[in-house]
Order: structure tokens, then C-alpha cells, then sequence
């Protein structure tokens, strides 16, 4: 076990990259994540919470607990278009983590809570970078509290819905050309409300499909903190501290999933994630003084991404399972609003994982996933930013669930 | 136990495997021998900026920032400037009383006359005295050289082949020994590679003094001087970029100062002021001129003498029009206090009325004329300054900064109001590659603008 351990200190030391496309983030389970971060046709106990609530009622325990963290090292790079000018971000660790606890209170409903943080980004430029008018570091985070009910209509069909309590906050720093130390810091907490619906089918021993339905969540912040550092020569027009109002959307997912067993070891499974990206058009900012200087309406025009990924599970014995997957994730940004805030490209993703039961109860999942952000032209044309990106992400992740 | 070894393993091989870096920019010459970089003009070239050549100027030179790029395709040893001894620089101007040393300008607050005080142009070493500037400016530094920015300021295109270059301070301080004039200096250094820039200074040292302090260089004298200089620079092979002539009554030290800077608040001024000028009125009536001054309350049209009127001389004042222009210089404190363009006409040095500046545009025209002809004949890379700096006058934005030709917020120009400050100079770096780049199909890097200071705000 020390070795294990020693290993995975091995893993968190090399820093390196992302996520899925916009500021999404799937690591909500280390079963799910070994397969290619599909979830919706499984039944992997109180994780169903977040992939498919329609599958929890059908699990085989009686109570189910699980809890797990997938440290993500991410970089992105930066090369400015005619120039050889060349940057690369040093992002804090993004450690999503998640919790869930699910009990059957009788043999067809099921209860359980989930937390988890489905939406996040971290990316930290060089104070000092190109793009320092437009973003030097940003720390977006959303954490969902669900708690959820899921019904076994028969030995088939499952139906489940959660309700998402959602908290979320915001911090960037971008810097202002006044002087060399201009720069304006925003930071901005709220909550909000969402759902999550999901249906689950058993067609046979071998088949089992999935339908998931993640709502729309508006994050608006109102109040934020604004802190501007600027020349004294410029405070009167430009004070020190403000109050700032802005909204970010956490867009709809439509997830569809089906999952084959081919024989008692192998099992196939395949899913496609609608993503409503759409909703993301504007970036706005509202500021309670000096509004007529501070307020900026900036276009992102995002538009709907669709995931398709594969992944299959393996057992080898009654203590060890393994797991492969991948998947191929669009970026829902447009090629001529890409903002460095949020460097999400076309990305290749495989991802593995193993789970060992130590005792019929007990599971210890691992999980590795390593994204790919193929290397792009982009812009952002308003402000005239423009160059090539590339990004990376190593994302190792462990996991406890004890059933019973 | 082994199979989750094997799957750590297996990680840290992925991992390892992996190379994640962006791809270098593939830097190349095309064409051009860059080897030996030499770089002709004036204080553009110089690296002249807010009112004075300084050693923090001369650093962001857009040659010295050219030269920093040409090193990637093949520039050899060091781009010699000829650096002032101080950060402080000094500059020289005309004035009433002669010629005048100052230091460079930084933005600080003055107090006018009314006591407001507000965010203007003020000395950097306010302490320094006439003298001291006068032998920093003096002091040679031919030791150094030979040079390869030759950028003097205040250089015009026929004092590259006139001795009397070598009276030129800015010049004298660094020429080499047994040359005849500026230009001699390109055989010294022989280069492979050359910029051009020349021809403002035929215009400007007319410009910013209303016409009073030097003559607009006739297009005819620019060709023949520019044909050999040019002609010096291309003898051995070497390559080259010229740059063209901005239309310079759109830069800020024209622009600054509005036609109606005379803004009155009080009825019975307006009152008494037109009764004052019932006789002039009356008269140019009386001649069959159209000439009347007139006030009201708000902004008024500025008083201002103008000899090349038909009338005789303690008539030859009026309103200037709205697209005539004031210099920068003028002492604001006057029309603020002292009744200039109400009660006393604006001195002329002070003023560039529609005749003249017709004069500067036509000349502008000429000279860019010959300087195509010329990037033609001797297939050199024209660097179009003056539709780009039209471009800025709209307002441009590069990387999330904003850039126009405002003076002060415009992010573009120096203090002095007529040359550009480090990023600016940077901006005109770019686009000297962009035009080198696309003639001699090279791929030189441009570079960074956020590297490059733009005015500081206190």
C-alpha cells in the first residue's frame, strides 16, 4: 500500500491540464471515470445520484456510501499569432471531489445525497502575459447538493429526480493599462437551483439503457466585490472598491447511455452527452459606480456540444475489475470569441481505471484520465487576441464506496 | 496486488511519454541578408519620445526593437545606438527666446493660471539646469561607435547630404571622423540590411512653428536628396524597407488644442468683447471682407493673427476656422488669463492655418510619391505609415488595449504629443515586419506589445 502511495505523490508532483469543453467538469464517480466517463446506462450504486438517479433505486445494497477526489494538473499553452511569443499557464490543482449516500427504504424507493462539483475552472497566465488586459487568472467553482428519490417501477424500469441546491463562486484578477500595476480583481459568490431527472432500463439480462436530464442552472452574482488598483491620478473616475452584477451560466446536459454485457467478464458501453452550451452568449458586468467607464458587455457565443464516448469493464477475478475508456469532446467555444479565461478546445480524452474489493463490502476505485486539447487557431476578436492554444490534463482520481 | 502495480505503472508511462509543448515559431529570412543591420531617419528612428532623446527611449527605438528580431534570422553582434548618458534625456526646442534644452516629459500635475490643476506633460528632473543638459547633449560618444541606428533627430532629408548636418548637436555628438555629412556613415557601417524613414522633419520643423521657424522642403530637393541616400544604402546589395510619411496634422500636438478653445461663461464679457470688435466688424464690411468676429457664451472660435490676409497688418487678425489647427505649445495659461484669442490674437508661430497646412499636405503627398517610386525601383519592402496611422485615428485595439491618436489616453504617443512612446514604437516595429515579412516572404516574429511600457499614469 506504501507503494501505492508513494506512486500516486509521483503523480501529484508532475503538473500539467483540463477538463470537458467550456468550464464543465464530469468526475463524479471513479467507476464512471474509468470507463470513459459514462454513467447513465449504470447501475454503480449511490453514484447514480449524479449519472442517472433513475438507476439508483435498482441498486443491489441496502445502503451505499461513496466519496472520492480527482486532483486535475492542467496546462494550457500559448503561442501569439506572427509573433514567437510563447506562454503557458501554471493552474493551481482543481480537485473536484464528490459524496454520495443512498439508502433503500424499501424494496422499490431508494433516497440518497449527493455533493458533488460538476462546473469549475482554474486557470492562472503570468501576471505579466500577453493576454493580461483580458484575463490573467480565474477560479470559477460550483458545488451541488442533491438530495434525490428513485422509484423501481418494476424489475426493469427505474425513474429518479434530484433537486440541486447549487453554490458557486468566482475570483479573476485582470490587469488595466494605466500602468504597470493596474489591475482590477472581481469576486462574487451566489446560489441557485436546478434539477436532475433520469430513467433507467433493464431491456434484458445483457442490455440496460439510460436517459439523464441535467437542468440549466443560472449562477447570477449580484453584490460581488470589485477591487480596482489604479494610479491615484485616475480614482476619482475609477474607485478602489465596487460592487459588481454578472451571471454565468452551467448549462443543460441531455445524457443517453446504453451498456452491454457481452459475456460474465466483459462488459461495452457507449454514451452521448448533449451539452446545451448555447446558452452561454454574453459576458456581462454591471457596475454599481462608474458604470458608464467599468460596464462591459462581452460577446462568447458558445454553442451545443455533443460528447460521444466509449469505454468497456473487465473482470478479471472476484477482486479486481479494470477499466478502459474514451471519448472525443468538441469545444463549444467559437473560433472567433475564444477568451484565455477558459481554454477549452477539441480534446481526446482516454481514460482507465481499476477497482479492488479487499471484502464484499469495500471498493477502492482508481481512476487516469488524460485529456488532449488539439492544438488550434483562435481569437478573440474584440479585443484583438489572437494565437494558437493547446492544452493538456493529467487526472489521476481515487475512490471509496462501501455498500451494505 | 500486482495488477494495481501494473496500473500505476503503466500511468507514469503515459505520463512520461507524452510531450505536450506548443510547436516554436519557425523564424526565417526569406530572401534578406540580415547579417548587418543599419537603421536611417530622424528622431523616429532615434527613438526620440515625450519631448527629448533619453537612454529609456532609446532603448524601445523601433530599430533597437527591430534589431532584437532580425538576431532570430541571422543578425550578427550588437545594434550600436548611440545612447544619451541619462534616462532623463535632452531635448531641444524653438522658442521666442531661441533655443531650448529640457528633459523628457512625464505626466505629473500642473496648476494653471485659475488655480485647477489637472494632469499634464512636466519635466522628469525639473532641477535640471541649461547647462547640464546643454553639455549631456555635447558630450560625444563617437568613441563608441561606429553606429548602427543613424536616427538624428531633427534631420531632414537634405541635411543627410549637406555639411551642415554636422552642426546638428544630436549628430555632432556621435559622427565618425572624416565624414562629410550623415549619410557617410552608411559606408562605415555597410549594411546588409537597412530602414528608411526620412522626410518628416521636412514638413514638421515647419509645422510646429505655425511656418515661422523653417520652410517646407520642396518636393523636387526631397527626390534628389532622397534618390542619394538611398542610392548610398543600396550600393553594396543590401535590402531595405522604407517607410512613408504620416499625415502629421492628425498627431496629438496639433490636435490637442480644440479651434474653440476659448469657452466663456459670462454674458457681460460676451457683451463687451463684441462691442470691441464693432469697429473691426465695420471695417472689413466696409472693405468687402467677409472677416467678423463674433462670441457667445460656450466654446468661441479662437482669435489669431494671420499675415496672409488682404488687409493691412494691425488688421491681419481673425476667428480661426474650425479646421484649422493650434500647436501644442501655445501657452494655454494665456487663454485662460491673459486674453490670448480673445482680446490679443495668437501669435502665428502658434497657429496652422488652412494655406499652410494645404502646404504640408501637398508636400506629404510628394514626398510619399518619390518613396514608392523608390521602394519600386529599388524593390524595397514600403512600409505604408500613413495609412496606418489613419487607420488610428478611428482607434485600433491590440491584445485588449485600446490605442488612438489622442494625446495623452491615446496610448500611441509620447508626451511630447509628436512621437510615439515604447509601445507605441513597438506598434510601428510590427508593422515594419508585417511589410518586411510579406516582400521578402521572411517570417520574422513581431513582437509583444505588453512588453513594451506605454505612458504611465501617476
Amino acid at each position: 500500500m506504501k507503494k501505492f502511495i508513494g506512486l500516486l505523490l509521483v503523480l501529484l508532483i508532475i503538473t500539467v491540464s483540463a477538463m470537458a469543453g467550456g468550464y464543465q467538469v464530469r468526475l463524479q464517480g471513479q467507476k464512471q471515470t474509468g470507463i470513459g466517463l459514462i454513467g447513465t446506462p449504470l447501475k454503480f450504486g449511490a453514484s447514480s445520484i449524479f449519472y442517472n438517479p433513475g438507476a439508483l433505486s435498482m441498486m443491489e445494497s441496502k445502503y451505499s456510501f461513496s466519496l472520492g477526489v480527482s486532483p486535475i494538473f492542467s496546462t494550457a499553452y500559448f503561442q501569439k499569432s506572427g509573433s514567437d511569443y510563447q506562454a503557458q499557464t501554471d493552474n493551481a490543482t482543481g480537485t473536484p471531489f464528490y459524496f454520495y449516500g443512498a439508502a433503500k427504504v424499501s424494496d422499490k424507493l431508494a433516497v440518497g445525497l449527493g455533493i458533488y462539483i460538476p462546473y469549475g475552472s482554474s486557470t492562472t497566465w503570468d501576471d505579466d502575459w500577453a493576454g493580461q488586459m483580458l484575463i490573467q487568472n480565474i477560479k470559477l467553482q460550483s458545488v451541488y447538493f442533491q438530495p434525490t428519490l428513485s422509484y423501481q417501477i418494476n424489475e426493469k424500469l427505474g425513474i429518479g429526480a434530484g433537486f440541486a441546491y447549487v453554490t458557486g463562486n468566482v475570483d479573476l484578477n485582470k490587469a488595466l493599462p494605466y500602468n504597470d500595476n493596474s489591475e482590477a480583481n472581481l469576486e462574487g459568490s451566489t446560489s441557485s437551483y436546478g434539477y436532475n431527472i433520469g430513467v433507467f432500463f433493464q431491456a434484458n439480462e445483457k442490455l440496460s439503457l439510460g436517459v439523464d436530464y441535467r437542468s440549466k442552472v443560472m449562477m447570477e452574482v449580484e453584490d460581488g466585490d470589485a477591487t480596482f488598483i489604479v494610479p491615484a491620478s485616475l480614482s476619482t473616475s475609477i474607485p478602489a472598491t465596487n460592487k459588481f452584477n454578472a451571471e454565468l451560466p452551467l448549462p443543460a446536459n441531455l445524457d443517453f447511455g446504453l451498456a452491454y454485457q457481452l459475456n460474465k467478464k466483459l462488459m461495452l458501453a457507449a454514451e452521448v452527452n448533449w451539452v446545451m452550451w448555447g446558452t452561454y452568449d454574453t459576458l456581462t458586468f454591471t457596475f454599481k459606480e462608474s458604470g458608464d467607464l467599468l460596464n462591459s458587455s462581452s460577446p462568447r457565443e458558445y454553442k451545443d456540444s455533443w460528447i460521444v464516448r466509449i469505454g468497456a469493464e473487465y473482470k478479471l477475478n472476484e477482486k479486481i475489475i479494470i477499466r478502459a475508456g474514451g471519448y472525443y469532446d468538441p469545444s463549444p467555444t467559437n473560433d472567433l470569441y475564444f477568451n484565455p479565461e477558459t481554454v477549452s478546445l477539441n480534446t481526446l480524452v482516454y481514460t482507465l481505471g481499476l477497482t479492488y474489493k479487499p471484502t464484499e463490502k469495500l471498493c477502492i476505485d482508481l481512476s487516469y484520465i488524460q485529456t488532449f486539447g488539439l492544438e488550434t487557431d483562435k481569437s478573440y476578436e474584440p479585443e484583438n487576441f489572437s494565437g494558437r492554444y493547446k492544452a493538456q490534463s493529467y487526472i489521476p482520481g481515487i475512490g471509496v464506496t462501501y455498500s451494505f | 496486488m500486482k495488477y494495481i502495480n501494473l496500473f500505476f505503472l503503466m500511468i507514469i508511462i503515459l505520463i512520461t511519454s507524452c510531450k505536450s509543448e506548443i510547436d516554436d515559431f519557425d523564424a526565417t529570412a526569406g530572401s534578406v541578408d540580415f547579417t548587418t543591420y543599419l537603421a536611417f531617419g530622424n528622431s523616429l528612428t532615434a527613438g526620440y519620445s515625450s519631448g527629448a532623446l533619453s537612454s529609456s527611449g532609446q532603448k524601445y527605438s523601433y530599430p533597437s526593437i527591430l534589431a532584437q528580431q532580425f538576431k532570430k534570422v541571422g543578425m550578427q553582434g550588437e545594434f550600436k545606438q548611440p545612447m544619451m548618458p541619462t534616462e532623463d534625456g535632452v531635448g531641444l526646442r524653438f522658442s521666442s527666446s531661441g533655443f531650448v534644452f529640457n528633459t523628457r516629459y512625464i505626466l505629473g500635475y500642473k496648476q494653471d493660471c485659475l488655480g485647477q490643476v489637472s494632469l499634464s506633460a512636466v519635466s522628469s528632473d525639473p532641477n535640471a539646469s541649461q547647462a547640464d543638459l546643454q553639455s549631456q547633449l555635447f558630450n560625444s560618444v563617437a568613441d563608441d561607435g561606429p553606429f548602427n541606428n543613424v536616427g538624428v533627430p531633427g534631420l531632414k532629408s537634405t541635411d543627410a547630404i549637406s555639411p551642415i548636418s554636422l552642426f546638428n548637436p544630436f549628430y555632432a555628438r556621435f559622427k565618425s571622423d572624416n565624414v562629410n555629412y550623415v549619410l557617410d556613415e552608411v559606408s562605415i557601417i555597410n549594411p546588409s540590411f537597412f530602414t528608411l524613414w526620412l522626410g518628416s522633419n521636412d514638413v514638421l520643423l515647419y509645422a510646429l512653428t505655425g511656418g515661422t521657424g523653417d520652410d517646407i522642403t520642396d518636393v523636387g530637393d526631397y527626390s534628389t536628396a532622397m534618390d542619394s541616400v538611398v542610392n548610398r544604402l543600396t550600393k553594396n546589395g543590401a535590402k531595405g524597407a522604407i517607410a512613408n510619411i504620416p499625415e502629421i496634422t492628425s498627431i496629438p500636438v496639433f490636435t490637442t488644442v480644440p479651434y474653440n478653445a476659448l469657452v466663456l461663461t459670462d454674458q457681460n464679457t460676451v457683451d463687451a468683447l463684441n462691442a470691441g470688435y464693432a469697429v473691426y466688424n465695420a471695417t472689413m464690411e466696409g472693405l468687402g471682407l467677409d472677416y467678423r468676429i463674433n462670441f457667445t457664451i460656450g466654446p468661441n472660435a479662437l482669435v489669431i493673427s494671420d499675415t496672409t490676409m488682404p488687409v493691412p497688418g494691425v488688421l491681419a487678425f481673425r476667428q480661426i476656422k474650425s479646421n484649422e489647427l493650434l500647436i501644442l505649445s501655445v501657452p494655454q495659461d494665456s487663454i485662460k488669463c491673459a486674453f490670448w484669442g480673445s482680446m490679443i490674437a495668437i501669435p502665428k508661430q502658434y497657429t496652422l492655418i488652412e494655406s499652410q497646412i494645404d502646404n504640408i499636405n501637398q508636400a506629404i503627398i510628394g514626398y510619399n510619391n518619390k518613396i514608392a517610386e523608390i521602394a519600386n525601383l529599388y524593390s524595397l519592402a514600403l512600409v505604408d505609415m500613413n495609412t496606418y496611422l489613419t487607420k488610428f485615428e478611428n482607434g485600433m485595439v491590440f491584445d485588449g488595449m485600446g490605442f488612438n491618436t489622442k494625446y495623452i489616453t491615446g496610448g500611441l504617443f509620447g508626451l511630447g504629443g509628436d512621437h510615439l512612446n515604447p509601445r507605441g514604437y513597438a506598434v510601428i516595429a510590427n508593422h515594419f515586419i508585417e511589410a518586411i515579412n510579406r516582400k521578402f516572404s521572411a517570417n520574422i516574429p513581431q513582437v509583444n506589445l505588453t512588453d513594451y511600457p506605454g505612458t504611465q499614469f501617476p
